[in-house]
């Protein structure tokens, strides 16, 4: 029970941390900035409808919402991420503050977890800010919204998927312990499994050999950025636009997204764990 | 739990990659003791402190908090330890108020202990003015004085600080000293680093002293000083010094060796004996007028030189 309190502590602390933080901030407005941007591109393209472009107006409108939602998915929400969870740790080294919480008596399972759960939750808010900034600007412009009982699900999907880039940042953080290595390392490897797996769609549009789609599916990014949609899909919310954007859909790649997002996640936490709990804590680096 | 000592180092030996920072320290600290902790730069002083903690993991020996092993059970070692790092880095985003309330927090205080201790610590350490103040905004000084109220804020009963008045003002060094000296009576071990070495001899019943990661002595002050005391020094002022009073004082079968300093004599004497009374008739049998004249015997200071000096 002891150990659960002082594992809240540290998420407060962690939310304070973040917080303080005029780049995260800063990254947050940012997303904002670009969801009402999509929006307003969006309701450019569907009153304003460019000449060859048919837009089945009517069928997206009600649906609006989860077009917006999904919108920073794939890109900024996996920034963000990235962002959290790479200076979570790294940043307390750096500074040299780890010392002033680890000569406390909390034990560095206690601090690990609350790291990162402080980081999760951040995000998850993070997350519920976007969602909702998404959803009502939907309903103010386009409304009535349908399905929109479906929300809370596209959200926890969108939390969800993000898991395995904020782990992986998370990671980078405690092994390098240096905050733009852990940043620049977890975002290298958002952006070569992004090109990797553009790569082996072109080659597979070529050959036509399923192998390369198969391969790409074990890359970070396949699940990261389709895991939310199919889980739309799989709610039966049909948004034209949605189809179009990220193909078609197996039934049994949802349960290959899910299950690759925890492999992935559990992995990279357990290698962080395992560095803190066995290494010792390094002074001020920066 | 049932425990010999306060803390216990018992055959510490830390690696870092090849280089040996700490080599097969041992030494214990009892109950009320202020146990003073010496060696110069990268002598392995906090590599010894930062293992106490738990922050690093030995290679080899143990630390044992009151019992308990700071790297195996850092809940309970740590929760009656209270500690002040050098030069601390904290965290800048916090006010000062709100720091100790956090560290307050992990020691499960409750709201109102710590709304209590808070106030109690921020007026001891002379920060009340600047408590909703960020702390990128203090300055060195203020920032240890922060540090110190951290080490108290569980009201400890051991206290382990690296160089605690490092960068404080004479005052406040002063104040911290006195400080220290009455958690002292209160029954509180204190373990100090430090390089004052004249605050050490001042503050501190015991101490140990580290060379190149190997411990030199541990002891008492009284030990210490007579372990490494080989000579005891008569320093003589006089109105005016002549040839003839030096060639008279180093006639004497217990005088080793006699130097001029303008109007002062030191005469360093070959046997650890009060001889003042037969240099001050010599000297007056020469005519010469004595102004002050003391007997030192050794300061920590010389007794660290020579520790260190042995010790290699």
């Amino acid at each position: 029970m002891n150990g659960l309190r002082r594992v809240a502590v540290i998420i407060g602390y962690e939310w304070r941390r973040a917080l303080a933080k005029k780049k995260f901030l800063a990254m947050v407005i940012l997303v904002f900035a670009v969801q009402i941007t999509g929006f307003v591109i969006f309701n450019h393209l569907l009153t304003n409808s460019p000449m060859g472009l048919e837009v089945p107006l009517e069928q997206i409108k009600p649906l609006i919402w989860t077009l917006e939602v999904l919108a920073p998915q794939g890109f900024f929400t996996v920034l963000i991420a990235i962002m959290i969870g790479g200076g979570s740790m790294s940043e307390e080294y750096e500074h040299g503050t780890a010392d002033i919480i680890l000569s406390k008596p909390i034990s560095r399972i206690e601090y690990v977890a609350g790291k990162y759960l402080g980081g999760l939750s951040l995000f998850s808010f993070v997350a519920a800010l976007t969602t909702v900034l998404g959803v009502a600007l939907s309903i103010a412009f386009f409304s009535p919204q349908e399905s929109l009982q479906f929300v809370p699900h596209i959200y926890l999907a969108v939390v969800y998927s993000n898991l395995v880039f904020l782990s992986l940042a998370f990671m980078f953080g405690e092994v390098l312990r240096r905050t733009s290595l852990a940043l620049l390392s977890a975002i290298g490897v958002f952006i070569a499994s992004t090109v990797i797996s553009g790569i082996l769609a072109v080659v597979h549009m070529i050959t036509q050999e399923q192998i390369y789609l198969d391969v790409s599916k074990w890359l970070p990014d396949w699940c990261v950025v389709n895991f939310p949609d199919f889980v739309t899909k799989e709610l039966n919310i049909n948004v034209p636009l949605l189809g179009g954007m990220f193909g078609s859909t197996e039934e049994a790649e949802i349960f290959l997204a899910g299950a690759l997002i925890a492999v992935y996640t559990i992995v990279f936490v357990v290698i962080a764990v395992v560095r803190i709990i066995r290494s010792d804590v390094t002074k001020k680096t920066a | 739990m049932s425990y010999k000592s306060v803390i216990s180092v018992s055959n510490l030996t830390k690696f870092y990659g090849d280089f040996k920072a700490v080599d097969s320290v041992s030494f214990t600290v009892d109950k009320g003791t202020v146990y003073g902790y010496l060696g110069p730069n990268g002598a392995g002083k906090s590599t010894t402190i930062r293992t106490m903690l738990g922050l690093l993991k030995p290679n080899q020996g143990e630390v044992q908090i009151r019992g308990v092993n700071p790297t195996k059970d850092p809940v309970q070692a740590l929760q009656c330890l209270g500690y002040a790092p050098e030069l601390p880095n904290l965290q800048a985003f916090f006010t000062g108020k709100q720091l100790l309330d956090f560290i307050g927090k992990i020691f499960k205080l409750t709201t109102q202990d710590r709304k209590k201790r808070i106030k109690q610590l921020l007026e001891l350490v002379g920060l009340k003015e600047w408590e909703n103040k960020k702390i990128g905004k203090y300055s060195k000084g203020m920032v240890q004085r922060l540090s110190i109220a951290l080490a108290l804020i569980n009201d400890p009963v051991v206290l382990i600080m690296d160089e605690p008045t490092i960068g404080l003002d004479p005052e406040a060094k002063t104040q911290f000293r006195n400080l220290f000296t009455t958690l002292s009576k209160q029954g509180k071990t204190i373990f100090l680093s430090s390089h004052l070495l004249d605050e050490v001899q001042r503050i501190c019943t015991h101490v140990g002293m580290i060379n190149k990661g190997k411990m030199v002595f541990t002891g008492s002050i009284g030990q210490v000083l007579e372990t490494f005391t080989q000579q005891w020094v008569v320093e003589a002022e006089l109105e005016k010094v002549t040839k003839t009073i030096v060639s008279s004082l180093k006639k004497f079968g217990y005088v080793e060796d006699v130097k001029v300093e303008g109007n002062r004599l030191k005469i360093k004497l070959k046997e650890k004996k009060d001889l003042r009374g037969e240099i001050s008739s010599e000297i007056f049998k020469q005519k010469g007028v004595i102004l002050s004249l003391n007997l030192h015997k050794i300061t920590l200071e010389d007794a660290y030189m020579r520790a260190l000096k042995e010790g290699q």
